[in-house]
């Protein structure tokens, strides 16, 4: 059947539309000529992996910023500009410390920090967090605002609140651990009682001891739980049905590592802990019951899924 | 000789140009290797030689330095495996009311294509889904992989052919 292809590129031309009138017709009656279509078809509607061309300029910019270039480079911007900022951002920086006596405290990657407040209520927060709060008018008016992950035990005392960007978490003296991320919020109440709300102030859950909650894209759950401090504080952090994102989050946060995850199911729930002292250890305990498999390259770790 | 007063040290040169290659040139050395993550090392790599040697590249060279570059990488590192391509699951619906049977049937043809371009040898494997994937005509093909349009189209047909021998009857 090639034989009758005699010109070599004559099905190129076909597919590329340029055969005459004459040679499409002669080829559309051949018996061949349906199988060939198809095949064309089929191939047109096949699409290479997705490239995500921002992400990847980001990363080339990075290992960039550590090469030298053969030309110079002329400065479009005069030096003396760049002090001129500093100085207007250090003036604004003691400017804004002598008009505010609020505190805040963060967390780097694999940090962990304990913060007693003015009426001796301590807050310990895990790895890649933030929270801020007013000294000056405390005892009256308790209000923190907080992201990440952290314990808190609150002393006895007036209403005693805690605001993140997924919710609000009121109190009157207890023990509860709260979790911020992403379309994702979950508190347990460890000790006493604690009433959490949204952003738009309805109420989510009143929690007794035992129990928590969990809003993850806008959907509720409830569970109940049996443990008198949260593992992280101990050196393991542990998960309750919990979404993988979330997870591989905490992930991130505690070894300062970037995961790659485009070919894997992020809204899969993850039972189980991982320990804070070894990486490896913590990769295989996770990833391995998912059935999914991790290579190290850098800070970069890749995930597959194994089918 | 014309001034030319753009150069690809400028970071917005250098921008523009990465927009507008680095997907086929990444799908180019994916189409040969079957790995994503090699084919954007390689990539990467290849825009890193770019900047370094930004001085004595002209713009309107940086397209073929770039091929030239990722080609020569990839030939030098990337060791030769058996070709999985992975395409992309969500294949665009063209066709509506489909009976259960047709779907199936649909399903089993792709999945025999797929195979038999992943079992193509790679010079035309590499032709025939830069012109089916990624739309690049005959001339700009040639330009990429530094053969003939002769060639290119030479390689193109019988990519079909094969194909053809290897799905058999419908």
């Amino acid at each position: 059947m090639e034989e009758k292809y005699i010109d070599d590129a004559f099905l190129a031309r076909w597919v590329a539309g340029e055969l005459t009138p004459e040679e499409l017709d002669a080829f559309q009656n051949s018996k061949d000529y349906l199988e060939f279509k198809r095949i064309n078809d089929g191939a047109q509607i096949l699409e290479a992996p997705k490239f995500d061309q921002q992400a990847s300029f980001i990363r080339l910019q990075d290992e960039l910023s550590g090469e030298t270039q053969d030309a110079k480079i002329v400065k479009i911007i005069p030096r003396w500009i760049y002090s001129v900022a500093a100085t207007v951002v250090v003036a604004a920086g003691i400017f804004f410390f002598l008009n505010n006596s609020s505190s805040s405290f963060e967390t780097g990657f694999g940090e962990q920090k304990t913060v007693t407040l003015p009426d001796n209520s301590k807050v310990y927060l895990n790895a890649k967090s933030t929270l801020a709060f007013n000294k000056r008018d405390w005892e009256s008016n308790r209000i923190l605002k907080f992201s990440g992950e952290a314990f808190f035990d609150v002393e006895k005392g007036t209403s005693f609140k805690v605001v993140t960007n997924q919710g609000v978490i009121e109190v009157l003296g207890t023990e509860f651990n709260v979790i911020t991320g992403e379309k994702f919020f979950e508190v347990r109440c460890h000790e006493g009682k604690v009433r959490v709300s949204n952003n738009s102030d309805e109420n989510l859950a009143t929690l007794t001891q035992g129990k928590a909650v969990r809003m993850h894209d806008n959907k509720e759950e409830n569970w109940n739980f049996n443990q008198e401090k949260p593992t992280w504080i101990k050196g393991e952090s542990s998960f309750t049905k919990t979404p993988l994102k979330q997870v591989i989050k905490t992930l991130e946060g505690r070894y300062d590592v970037v995961f790659d995850t485009k070919t894997i199911d992020l809204n899969r729930r993850f039972t189980g802990s991982f320990t804070h002292k070894d990486f490896n250890l913590a990769l295989k305990t996770v990833f391995t019951p998912l059935n999914i498999s991790y290579s190290k390259k850098g800070k970069m770790i890749y995930l597959k899924g194994k089918n | 000789m014309p001034l030319d007063t753009k150069s690809v040290c400028d970071k917005k040169v250098f921008e523009s140009i990465y927009n507008d290659h680095s997907k086929t040139l990444r799908n180019f050395i994916y189409y040969k290797c079957g790995d994503v993550q090699q084919a954007e090392d390689v990539v990467q790599e290849a825009f890193i030689k770019l900047w370094k040697n930004c001085a004595k590249v002209f713009v309107e060279k940086a397209k073929s330095f770039l091929y030239t570059v990722a080609n020569n990488t990839f030939l030098n590192e990337v060791a030769h495996k058996k070709v999985v391509l992975q395409h992309q699951k969500s294949i665009k619906n063209n066709s509506t009311s489909e009976t259960p049977e047709f779907i199936l049937e649909e399903k089993e043809f792709m999945m025999k294509l797929k195979n038999a371009i992943a079992d193509l040898p790679e010079k035309q494997r590499e032709v025939f889904l830069l012109s089916r994937i990624d739309n690049k005509k005959y001339s700009e093909i040639a330009e990429i992989t530094g053969i003939t349009i002769k060639a290119v189209e030479k390689r193109m047909s019988q990519a079909l052919i094969v194909l053809r021998k290897k799905i058999g009857k419908i």
